[in-house]
């Protein structure tokens, strides 16, 4: 059950790309007893550690993005209103009538709010409403808002997790709290099996922005292997390629930032241990941690391995606990299969 | 100020061309650092030494143009841009070489203004023939903005205030800056506008505990204008984001900190369009704590940029400020 608590309790924190702390100190709480130790570096990264035996075992990193896409005041307007931009990929149309959270002085409920259908022109019925036209309404007189409120300070969708059935979650910040989630059942899962590596499982800041805490912590780590965590598209039957179905396990990717003999010992891990997996083959650069480990110093070799997700960079962002659970069993196999001759067989083509 | 602020401006500095200003900023602020060395990009780096952490600060020295891509049989030259320039803004203006060499621009027939693009468009440099015109540019010769600058109430209207202006307010911090705690890197960056090449280098040798980019900001101030909070005369602006960074919570708060308790007007910036040279500072190696000071600018990227000269003062003062009493 402690994978969904600790889903349950980072989703429904705050953390818009930039300011990540709630999470990371959820993540330390949850990693620490499973990590030799943990720290987090300049720009926020939490990087918890298990050490291998001996000085100089080969790196493994694995990373999941604690951040999410999220909102910044940009104008307080007459009336006590909000104007906001976006940070991060936020899908605009959905921002309409969502709860958020405005954390400013204090932290303050609010609503974005619409002009209702009755007075809309009909031209305006069949359009989505664009982000410079939507405001926050906290429900507070002008002048408090002013108090409380500034220019700059960071709004968050406020959304509690629901369970559509027992193992079926939705929420806000899916992405990419569940590779947080993973990291850390990785690093439970590796407590009772032999490793002969360093393991690193860092929760990377500001993924949403442009991966730049994989950017930095992967410079420091200076790994061997590098795993990116994040989540792909499920089960849409509106998507025309084949895509991963929720619940089928891990979607392992294959492509140019995949590293092919990673790739192979990651799916001979799964057939061998019987984890269900799926395969994403992926010709494009990946927008995810991998794009920025795979060349951090003289290169990492590197893969992605993803949870399937429904409803992307929504507030109801639907997967299922089990292919969590599958993924940390998967990369915990994988990495106790590791030594430091199939480390130096990556750089023999 | 405006001695140097008129000087800079004038001062002819394309991206990869930045060496007069260069050695323009060198000789004001050499008697004032205790080193200064040019790197191999061409970054001016102006060290104050100091016990204390790492501290860089950069304003890039580097200004838009457009660069010479062909020459016709009758001497018209066709172009490309270097940073972001919009044929908009070219129509009427005068532009000017390296070597002196002026030039005007014209475009093709067009059935609709809308579809002026680059394409359509040439200088004029009054050749009557390739022959004529090779003898004063060449392919890849780049030219700037021709205009000096104008005084208007407090205001400063030039071209390249973007960022000749950080380049002046760090010149002043320098050079008024009399003792700090802190070990200060103030870096004159080259080639921010084509993507913010230089500071990326200069981060890299310098491996500060801190960064801040000092550049100019959009604001929101004219009319109709897209929705901005940031207006010229109410103070420099402390970084909250820009499209290449996410200043960090400590940095930005730090710096209100200092603008309060020493009474600085202070506005946030928030940019969705447009990096500076905090995006890449702060992916240095392991990664640095980084923001940013900027000074309000309108009509950013035109001949005719508009700052508020007291904005500038005190984007000085915040500075000075910060520099001598911040702790990382």
């Amino acid at each position: 059950m402690e994978i969904k608590d600790f889903l349950e309790e980072t989703t429904q924190a705050t953390g818009a790309s930039g300011y990540e702390t709630q999470v990371a100190s959820i993540f330390r709480r949850y990693i620490e007893g499973v990590s030799d130790e943990v720290w987090t570096d300049p720009l926020g990264n939490v990087i918890a550690v298990r050490r291998g035996p001996r000085e100089n075992s080969p790196k493994i990193m694995l990373a999941g993005h604690m951040d999410e896409i999220g909102l910044v005041i940009t104008r307080i307007e007459d009336g006590g209103f909000l104007r906001f931009t976006k940070i991060g990929g936020i899908d605009e149309r959905t921002l309409l009538a969502q709860e958020v959270r405005v954390h400013g002085r204090s932290t303050l409920t609010g609503v974005i709010g619409a002009k209702p259908p009755h007075i809309q022109e009909p031209d305006e019925r069949r359009k989505s409403v664009p982000m410079d036209k939507l405001f926050i309404d906290v429900g507070l007189e002008e002048e408090k808002v002013r108090e409380l409120v500034s220019v700059g300070d960071i709004a968050t969708i406020k959304r509690k997790v629901i369970s559509l059935n027992c193992d079926t979650l939705a929420g806000k910040a899916m992405d990419d709290r569940a590779g947080v989630a993973v990291v850390l059942a990785t690093f439970r899962e590796l407590v009772r099996l032999k490793s002969q590596v360093t393991v690193y499982g860092v929760a990377t800041v500001q993924e949403e922005v442009g991966t730049r805490g994989a950017q930095t912590s992967t410079y420091g780590i200076d790994p061997d292997i590098g795993i990116g965590i994040d989540v792909t598209f499920a089960d849409r039957d509106d998507l025309v390629e084949e895509r991963a179905k929720l619940g089928k396990g891990p979607v392992i990717a294959i492509g140019p930032q995949v590293h092919p003999k990673v790739y192979q010992r990651m799916v001979e891990t799964a057939r061998k241990r019987g984890i269900d997996y799926q395969i994403d083959p992926s010709p494009h650069p990946f927008g995810t941690d991998t794009a920025p480990i795979q060349v951090a110093r003289s290169g990492v070799a590197s893969i992605l391995v993803s949870i399937p997700l429904r409803y992307m960079h929504t507030s109801v962002e639907t997967l299922k606990l089990r292919d969590i659970e599958a993924a940390g069993r998967l990369l915990a196999e994988f990495i106790s299969s590791i030594d430091a001759e199939f480390v130096e067989g990556l750089s023999c083509f | 100020m405006k001695e140097i602020l008129t000087k800079l401006t004038r001062l002819y500095g394309p991206s990869g061309h930045e060496e007069f200003v260069r050695d323009a900023i060198k000789e004001m602020v050499e008697p004032h650092c205790d080193e200064v060395i040019v790197d191999p990009l061409g970054n001016l780096i102006a060290h104050k030494k100091g016990s204390g952490p790492k501290l860089m600060l950069a304003a890039h020295m580097d200004e838009i143009g457009v660069m010479v891509t062909d020459i016709d049989k009758e001497g018209f030259l066709r172009f490309t841009k270097v940073g972001g320039v919009s044929p908009h803004q070219l129509l009427g203006q005068r532009v000017v070489f390296k070597n002196g060499t002026f030039g005007v621009f014209g475009h093709e027939k067009l059935d609709d203004i809308k579809d002026l693009k680059f394409e359509k468009m040439f200088i004029d440099i009054g050749a009557t023939s390739r022959e004529e015109a090779e003898e004063k540019v060449s392919l890849g010769d780049v030219a700037v903005f021709d205009r000096d600058l104008v005084e208007a109430g407090d205001r400063w209207i030039a071209k390249g205030l973007d960022d000749r202006a950080g380049c002046a307010v760090l010149i002043k911090v320098l050079q008024e800056l009399s003792s700090s705690p802190n070990d200060i890197y103030a870096v004159f960056t080259v080639q921010e506008e084509v993507g913010t090449r230089g500071a990326k280098t200069s981060a890299y040798s310098i491996e500060p505990d801190l960064g801040l980019a000092v550049d100019v900001t959009l604001v929101g101030d004219t009319p109709k204008a897209p929705t901005n909070a940031v207006a010229l005369g109410k103070g420099p602006t402390i970084k909250v984001k820009d499209a290449l960074v996410l200043a960090h919570p400590q940095v930005k708060e730090s710096l209100v900190e200092v603008a309060k308790s020493h009474g600085i007007p202070y506005q946030f910036e928030i940019l969705d369009n447009g990096g500076t040279d905090a995006g890449p500072i702060h992916l240095t190696k392991s990664g640095v704590k980084s923001g940013g000071v900027s000074i309000p600018c309108r009509y950013v990227h035109s001949p005719t940029e508009m700052v508020s000269k007291t904005d500038m003062d005190n984007a000085v003062k915040l500075l000075k400020a910060y520099l001598t009493s911040v702790q990382v």
